[in-house]
Formats: structure tokens, C-alpha cells, sequence
């Protein structure tokens, strides 16, 4: 991990209608870590993801990518959706193709291979390779989306949500496939997440998100430490002392 | 340090060395493939890479190196030995290797004539299928309805009375413009042909009968097929993919209840009301020609429809609805409930609902054409 800036989010603000879910929001995100975003439900951290990726324009603020050299060049991003979002008449192996096909001139071997190589690295074997979505697990799906967000080598890795409704070995093991993606893809990871164990076993830092601004932001530990109001509700619950416990004892 | 993908084979000392230049990334490499095919047999076991001068590398460039070492003489295990200095080369070279698989092969499909064949088997199948599906649906909306005669607090009206105004009212002003089109356009032709053997006056007949006995009722059956029923099955196939029928069912309301009784019953409510509308808008467009061509005067005009056209013809075109009706609601809710869970599952019941429900509008009225025709009605 480096000091260098990955993603500069500077003084978003973001109204829905007399809802205000982000005032004046800042968020440095380091190049090369995997950085957790919390908050409670309806704080406008899938927003605050959307708007960073491009898809929602916040009212105000403005998000930019220091360490590209070039500032005109958009930096590559892979997004995982909550539910995976695979493009459901397309197998495994051509959804993880899908964004090759439009953005390469590679052969189709080649591309295929390429797809064969994501799809394994995030888990799945040949085996999965010609079903659809609608024909395997949800654990499975998730792997599917992380491989098609790998499949042109991002240099920022966006999850939403990316062990909801995984069992907890599942959970694990997942988080241990986007950490060592993170480590030998070095990946900028932005993690959104309600898992408290994913918070301890993988995120580098933790930024809270509370009352529309990031209300605290540093290692586990410091977050931990320095926690106040609701974010001491959140890591000093019962939910939040066994996760840290978990990941202390063992 | 940049620079467009390339590479040397050097020959030094006892094993070659495959020297990079440029950047090696998945926007790259599209070039590289058929070259480093065939340079792969030359790649004797020890054979190396020097990185040193390699600009940016990815995963897909790693795994198009490792994949050339992988083909060569010393097979799948050939060691990749790397020389020089990179920031990712080594590591990114590891996971490629690590997660290096073989692709599945694809399903085969038959092809040619044995293709042909296996898809109309296939297909044949399939309608067999449907025919049973549709006809035990038939069956058991029959059930419902029988159970909800017989209990009647169990009917839900707000979802009647909503599916009347959608499916039924909205579509009022569509069925009586197009049937009034269809009446004027019948009334030209009368106007016309029948005027060749000076038997113009019997164009009122002619509208009357046509519009009574079969284009009323089965220009409103084929606008619902086409208006509601693609409506009905989108709207109960997005609620099975949103597993929101499942959810009803484990909460215990029957969807046979909730869905397909409200559908069934407002149309078997709304779809003879829109016929009588149908039919007076043809009659009515019929009026018009017959007034302007044949200068018959709306009295008159009537007059001749009750004295010559007897009521029984509109009574056999009424009686047609409630059966279209049926098999309209029947075909909309069996084809929404079958849906599965891709979109593309979607796509194709919707357009079997329609076409199902055409083709059996139509068939329905040539079974009922040939029973009034024995009955002598």
C-alpha cells in the first residue's frame, strides 16, 4: 500500500427530493487497499459507490483519480452489484467475455481463455463454464461478477454488498478470494458492506458513513478506539465484539 | 518505458530467452497470439523470459506468456523462468499459472438435417406439453371459480374491479374505432360488389350479419389478445421472477385466488361489454357509408336492420365472449406463471401468450361457425 491517492471524493452532496443523504462529504481512498465502507441502511453508501463509478451525478462535489498520470484517461474500474447482475441469456464463460468482446480485438480462443482464467481466479471451475445464471447458487453468481468485473484488469474494484446472503464459509471464503485478488492483481478495492467479519479479517482501513459525511476513518483498530455515538453502537454491539473477537483469537 | 507489445527470441547459452518489450496488457496483446503459437515449440525446457525491459503487464498478457510456455515441447508443467526485474511480472505470472484451467467444451448441438429433425421432435414436444399444461390450467381455474361461487367473500374485487378498468375499459376507445373501421371498410365493399348486380340496398344486411355474428366479437378478442394478455403475462411472469409468487404462497394466499380469479372473472365481465361496443361502432360505420353512398337515411337504416336481420345473429355473436374471455384469461395467467427465471424466459411467454391466444381465438370461432351452422342458427 502506498500513500498515493487512488480515489479523491471532495465535498459530495446528494438530495433526493427534501432527503439529504450526503452534505459535504470527503473520502480519500488509498491506492492498493481494500477499504470498507459502513454506515446504516439508507446512508448512501451504494450511492455514494454509484456516483463514484459514474452512474448517479451528486448534486454538488466532485470525484476525481490522482494517481492516473494522465489525467484524461478514465481509470478501469470492475463493479460487482449486489445481486451480481450477470446478463441472464448469457453463460458464465460469456459473461465474463462480454466486456472483452466490446473492448478488445483479441481472437475468440484467446478471449475465451482469458474469461476460463477470470472465472477460476475467482473460484469457479470449467464446470461452470456453459451454465446460466439462473442455474447456479447465489454464492456462485457472486463469483461469476467479480470474475466479469476482473475481465479487463481493473485498477479499482468496486463490491457491493459482497458476502449479503452468503452462508459464513462461504462469506470467508470469499473474503479470502477478494484479498488475495486485491494482493496479486493489486487492486484498489472500495468494499461496501454491512459484514462485521469482512471488516476485520481483509479491509485495510474502515470509513463510517454517518449523517451524510464520513464520521470516522482509519484501521479497525483506530476506528475502533476513537468510536463515538453510533459507530460505538456498531463495533461495541454484540455483533461487533464477537466479530473482533473472531478475528483476535484466531 | 511504454511502447506497443513485442518480443525477440534470444538465443543464449544453452536454453532461448523470450525478451518482452512494450506494454502487455489485454488491450495489447490481440496481435501477439499467432506469433507466440508458433514460436512455442522453440521454447526448449529452461527456456526463460527477460522482463526487464517489459513496460505495463496484466492478467491477460501473464496468461498469454504463460499459455505460450504451457504449449511448448516440456508441456503443461514447463517451468517459467524470469529474468530481470518488474514490478508485477513475477506474481501476476504465478496466478495465471495457479488459476490456469482448460475450457469446458461447449454443448454440441446437432447440426444439419439430424439437427432439423431433433429440433421439430423437440418442438413437437413442447406443444404436446403445452396442450396438457393449459387445458389441466383450464381445470383448475375452473376449480377456483366453482370454490368461489360457491364462497363468494373469498373473491377479491378490488383486483377485479382494477383488471375491469385496465384490461377491460381502457381498452374501449381502441376496440370501437378499429371496429368502426372494420364496418365502414365491410359497407364499401357491399357498396361496391353488390352494387355490380344491383343488389346495393342488401349492404345493410351484410354489415349487420358480418358485424353481429363475427367481427364484433372477434376484433375485441384479438385486441385483448394482443393488449391485455401480453399485459397479464408480463405482469405475473415478473412477479415469478421476482419470487413474489412463491412469497404469496408460503404466506398462504393460493395465486390461483389472487392472480388468475380476478383476471378470469373481469374478463368474462368486461369482454361482451366491449363486443356490444364493437359491434354498435361497426354497425355505426356501416351507417355512415350507407348514407353517404347509398343515400339511406339512419332511419331507414334501422329500420331495415330489425325488419331483415333477426336478433338471434347478435345473440350467436354474444355468446362467443364468454368463451374467448376464458380462453384469453386462461392462456395471459398460464403463460405468466410459467415463466422462469432469465428474462429471456420472459420475453418468449409473453410472445406465446399472444399468439397462443390468437391462434385460439380464431380456432374457437371456426368450431363455433361450424356448430351454428349444424344447429341451423
Amino acid at each position: 500500500m502506498s500513500a498515493e491517492i487512488a480515489i479523491r471524493v471532495r465535498g459530495i452532496e446528494t438530495r433526493f427530493g427534501a432527503q439529504i443523504v450526503h452534505s459535504g462529504l470527503d473520502l480519500d481512498v488509498r491506492r492498493g487497499e481494500i477499504l470498507g465502507i459502513v454506515g446504516p441502511s439508507g446512508c448512501g453508501k451504494s450511492v455514494l459507490l454509484r456516483e463514484i463509478v459514474g452512474l448517479d451525478k451528486p448534486n454538488a462535489g466532485e470525484v476525481s483519480f490522482p494517481f492516473l498520470a494522465d489525467s484524461r484517461r478514465k481509470p478501469r474500474l470492475g463493479v460487482m452489484f449486489q445481486d451480481g447482475a450477470l446478463f441472464s441469456n448469457l453463460t458464465l464463460l460469456e459473461n465474463v467475455e462480454a466486456p472483452l468482446r466490446e473492448h478488445t480485438h483479441l481472437s475468440h480462443q484467446l478471449r475465451s481463455e482469458i474469461a476460463g482464467l477470470k472465472l477460476s481466479m475467482a473460484g469457479l471451475g470449467p464446470e461452470s463454464h456453459h451454465k446460466k445464471p439462473s442455474q447456479i447458487s447465489g454464492g456462485m453468481r457472486k463469483r461469476a461478477a467479480v470474475a466479469r468485473a476482473l475481465a479487463l484488469d481493473p485498477e479499482l474494484l468496486f463490491l457491493d454488498e459482497p458476502t449479503a446472503g452468503l452462508d459464513p464459509i462461504a462469506a470467508e471464503n470469499f473474503d479470502r478470494m477478494t484479498q488475495e485478488l486485491a494482493h496479486s492483481l493489486e487492486l484498489t478495492v472500495f468494499l461496501v458492506t454491512h459484514d462485521l467479519d469482512t471488516l476485520h479479517a481483509i479491509c485495510d482501513r474502515v470509513a463510517v458513513l454517518y449523517g451524510g459525511k464520513v464520521a470516522a476513518i482509519g484501521t479497525i483498530a483506530e476506528v475502533v478506539a476513537g468510536a463515538k455515538g453510533w459507530v460505538k453502537d456498531y463495533f461495541s454491539g454484540p455483533r461487533g465484539r464477537a466479530a473482533g473477537r473472531g478475528v483476535a483469537g484466531g | 518505458m511504454a511502447g506497443e507489445a513485442a518480443f525477440d527470441l534470444m538465443e543464449e547459452g544453452r536454453a532461448p530467452v523470450l525478451a518482452l518489450r512494450g506494454d502487455w496488457t489485454v488491450d495489447t496483446i490481440a496481435g501477439l497470439e499467432a506469433d507466440l503459437r508458433a514460436l512455442a515449440p522453440l521454447l526448449t525446457p529452461g527456456a526463460g523470459v527477460d522482463v526487464a525491459a517489459l513496460g505495463r503487464l496484466d492478467v491477460a498478457g501473464a496468461f498469454l506468456i504463460d499459455r505460450t510456455f504451457r504449449e511448448s515441447p516440456g508441456g503443461e508443467a514447463t517451468r517459467v523462468a524470469v529474468r530481470g526485474q518488474h514490478v508485477n511480472a513475477l506474481r501476476l505470472l504465478e496466478a495465471a499459472r495457479k488459476s490456469a484451467v482448460a475450457l469446458a467444451i461447449a454443448p454440441v448441438l446437432p447440426r444439419g438435417f439430424v439437427g432439423f429433425l431433433e429440433q421439430v421432435g423437440r418442438a413437437m414436444g413442447v406443444i404436446g406439453e403445452e396442450i396438457v399444461e393449459t387445458v389441466s390450467f383450464l381445470g383448475r381455474t375452473l376449480g377456483v371459480l366453482g370454490r368461489l361461487i360457491l364462497r363468494p367473500t373469498h373473491i377479491r374485487w378490488v383486483s377485479v374491479v382494477h383488471v375491469m378498468e385496465v384490461a377491460g375499459f381502457n381498452a374501449l376507445p381502441i376496440v370501437a374505432l378499429l371496429a368502426f373501421f372494420i364496418g365502414l371498410v365491410v359497407a364499401y365493399l357491399g357498396a361496391r360488389i353488390l352494387g355490380d348486380f344491383g343488389a346495393s340496398v342488401f349492404t345493410i344486411e351484410l354489415v349487420a350479419f358480418s358485424m353481429l355474428r363475427e367481427f364484433g366479437v372477434v376484433i375485441t378478442a384479438v385486441l385483448l389478445a394482443g393488449r391485455t394478455n401480453s399485459a397479464f403475462t408480463a405482469e405475473i411472469g415478473a412477479m415469478k421472477m421476482r419470487q413474489e409468487i412463491d412469497a404469496m404462497r408460503v404466506i398462504g394466499i393460493d395465486p390461483m385466488e389472487a392472480l388468475v380469479a380476478p383476471r378470469v372473472i373481469a374478463m368474462l365481465v368486461m369482454t361482451p361489454i366491449l363486443t356490444f361496443a364493437a359491434m354498435m361502432a361497426g354497425l355505426f360505420g356501416g351507417l355512415l357509408v350507407a348514407w353517404a353512398e347509398l343515400g339511406v337515411s339512419p332511419a331507414l337504416y334501422f329500420t331495415r336492420i330489425a325488419d331483415a336481420v333477426p336478433a338471434q345473429h347478435f345473440w350467436v355473436g354474444m355468446s362467443k365472449a364468454p368463451a374467448f374471455a376464458l380462453a384469453l384469461a386462461i392462456i395471459g395467467c398460464k403463460q405468466g406463471l410459467s415463466v422462469g427465471g432469465d428474462v429471456a424466459s420472459l420475453g418468449q411467454r409473453v410472445t406465446s401468450s399472444v399468439v397462443q391466444s390468437i391462434f385460439m381465438v380464431i380456432l374457437l370461432d371456426a368450431v363455433f361457425a361450424l356448430w351454428f351452422l349444424e344447429m341451423d342458427w
